[in-house]
């Protein structure tokens, strides 16, 4: 069984939507969206089947900002792309403890979008000066801000697999 | 500044941002005990340039020459990542000489960038030679790719839809002189000088140990990544252009140590010789770069691209809304998830060991704070 297989067969157990994706077209094989409550299960999960972190970092949507988590993984390819939405006070369980790459990547997260993470052990700006710590530059402004049927791609091009055992609890139409 | 744990004194040392073994403005605070660091702590973002920001601000083609000033290092190789997802967005076809061209000159950067690592590591171990010859070849490679490209360091070459700039006869002869000369140069000078030198020899080696799990935990690639013995490059496991058509190898290392490390770099010219041999050899001929609309809109939609630079994986993710100008542009650098590392290698480690550890990660600074 190869390594997507297995990860899809895996994700059965999580209330999780999971899409297959063109690779050719999109960079990536997997889209996995999850809810704020499921992320450090996701990655657990992620870590047993032996992927690595690619990066973690967000998108500004109206109303609420997107984190996004990528994966990869070195005995196969199956990159993986897993969102969810921020609620709306900001605050996301980290997984730092889990991938400790992830570390410098939420605290560049949170410079860039003021997204919290909660359990992480060292929420200090990474990249920012210390003065600009509530900076947010990569916020966008009300006029810019785009809702997130506008930015996803149509729906043709995404094949939905088996694995949707979500029932209504679509994290989309939230 | 002094603090006391169990008992002990122990002291804070501070170096960088201006160092001449941090190659940039990196700092770490050093928690010492005598000679020995207790905790070390990276600082970044001296360099930082907002250049996501940058990316998201201006139509896709104006982010272009920001692409080869992330890492100065592997230029040709970050414009590569950024004109083939916008292919891979828009759906542009690539006339397959250009992919020739992207090829040979992404490997001859790739290869000046290990000569400037390899001379930049051994002077960082006091070794004060082998710069003088690795920037004697380096410098032949920056000769050729300036005749094309019209730059020596931060290249803005490749184009959507091919390259700017057709190659000639010239170009292919230089280039072929190039192979000659390198191959020539690898047993009399990189080898007898450096590699089956003892004194270096007992000075890398064991020393800076890197676990194929700690590589995993931390999201490390490139080299630091292969000399642990995963076999993993992107070149090879999500090909992209024409490196399915090419028969070449991806040195892996064992231990993981910095010898391996450098053995594994040394060994990457090699191989990337042979890529640019070949490439010549079957370079075709046809148009090097297609007509692509001056405004070309981005489609509604996500997308990734990965490639292989001189220090890792480089991944652009790309959200876009429709028009041309990129909603979101999330640039993953290698350096970044390989310096991230440090705290965790370097603890318990000599002082003058961390100099090596910096040296044998190949940092390029401005890659990580972007």
């Amino acid at each position: 069984m190869d390594v997507k297989d297995r990860l899809i067969a895996e994700l059965g157990s999580l209330p999780a939507i999971v899409n297959l994706v063109d690779q050719r077209k999109r960079g990536y094989h997997l889209e996995v969206l999850l809810t704020p409550k499921i992320i450090r299960d996701f990655s657990l999960l992620m870590r047993r089947l032996d992927f690595y972190l690619v990066f973690v970092s967000a998108v500004h949507l109206d109303p609420e900002v997107e984190i996004i988590y990528q994966f990869a993984n070195y005995h196969g390819p199956c990159r993986t792309l897993a969102r969810a939405f921020v609620p709306a006070d900001g605050i996301i369980p980290t997984i730092s403890d889990i991938f400790h790459g992830a570390n410098w990547h939420e605290r560049e997260t949170r410079d860039m979008f003021g997204v919290v993470f909660s359990g992480h052990p060292f929420l200090l700006p990474l990249l920012l000066p210390e003065e600009d710590a509530d900076l947010k530059p990569l916020l966008k402004k009300a006029a810019a801000l785009k809702s997130a049927e506008r930015i996803r791609r149509i729906a043709e091009l995404a094949t939905p697999v088996a694995v949707d055992n979500t029932g209504k609890n679509n994290p989309e139409q939230n | 500044m002094e603090a006391n744990t169990g008992g002990k004194h122990s002291f804070v040392l501070n170096m960088g941002p201006q160092h001449p073994s941090t190659h940039g403005v990196l700092r770490v605070i050093l928690e010492m005990d005598g000679e020995h660091i207790l905790e070390p702590e990276p600082v970044i973002g001296y360099a930082h340039r907002i250049q996501e920001k940058m990316g998201e601000s201006r139509s896709w083609p104006g982010f272009l020459p920001n692409t080869g000033r992330l890492d100065y290092l592997s230029a040709l190789i970050y414009n590569h990542g950024y004109v083939a997802l916008i292919e891979r967005m828009t759906g542009t076809e690539v006339p397959l000489r250009a992919e020739y061209i992207r090829v040979i000159t992404s490997e001859l950067n790739r290869i000046s960038s290990h000569l400037l690592w390899l001379g930049a590591f051994l002077l960082d171990l006091g070794a004060f030679t082998p710069i003088m010859y690795a920037f004697d070849d380096r410098e032949q490679i920056l000769d050729i790719l300036e005749d094309i490209t019209g730059a020596r360091l931060t290249y803005c070459y490749f184009r959507v839809g091919g390259v700017f700039r057709d190659v000639d006869d010239k170009f292919v002869e230089r280039t072929r002189a190039f192979i000659k000369r390198l191959r020539g140069r690898f047993k009399p000078i990189y080898s007898d000088l450096v590699t089956t030198n003892i004194i270096f020899i007992k000075r890398v080696k064991d020393i800076v140990n890197i676990t194929p799990e700690m590589a995993r935990r931390y999201g490390v690639t490139g080299p630091p990544l292969r000399s642990t013995g995963v076999c993993y490059d992107i070149r090879r496991n999500e090909p992209y252009s024409i490196y399915p058509e090419l028969d070449f190898e991806i040195p892996v290392g064992t231990s993981g140590d910095c010898l391996e490390t450098y053995l594994v770099r040394v060994n990457e010219m090699e191989q990337s010789l042979r890529i640019i041999e070949q490439a010549l050899d079957r370079l075709p001929s046809g148009p090097f770069r297609l007509k692509v609309p001056r405004k070309l809109k981005l489609p509604q939609g996500d997308a990734s691209f990965s490639v292989e630079t001189a220090r890792g994986e480089l991944t652009y993710y790309m959200v876009s809304d429709g028009s041309d100008v990129p909603y979101r542009l999330k640039i993953r650098v290698p350096s970044f998830s390989n310096l991230s590392m440090l705290k965790e290698l370097c603890r318990n480690m000599l002082l003058s060991d961390l100099i090596m550890a910096l040296g044998t990660l190949d940092l390029v600074i401005p890659e990580i704070d972007r």
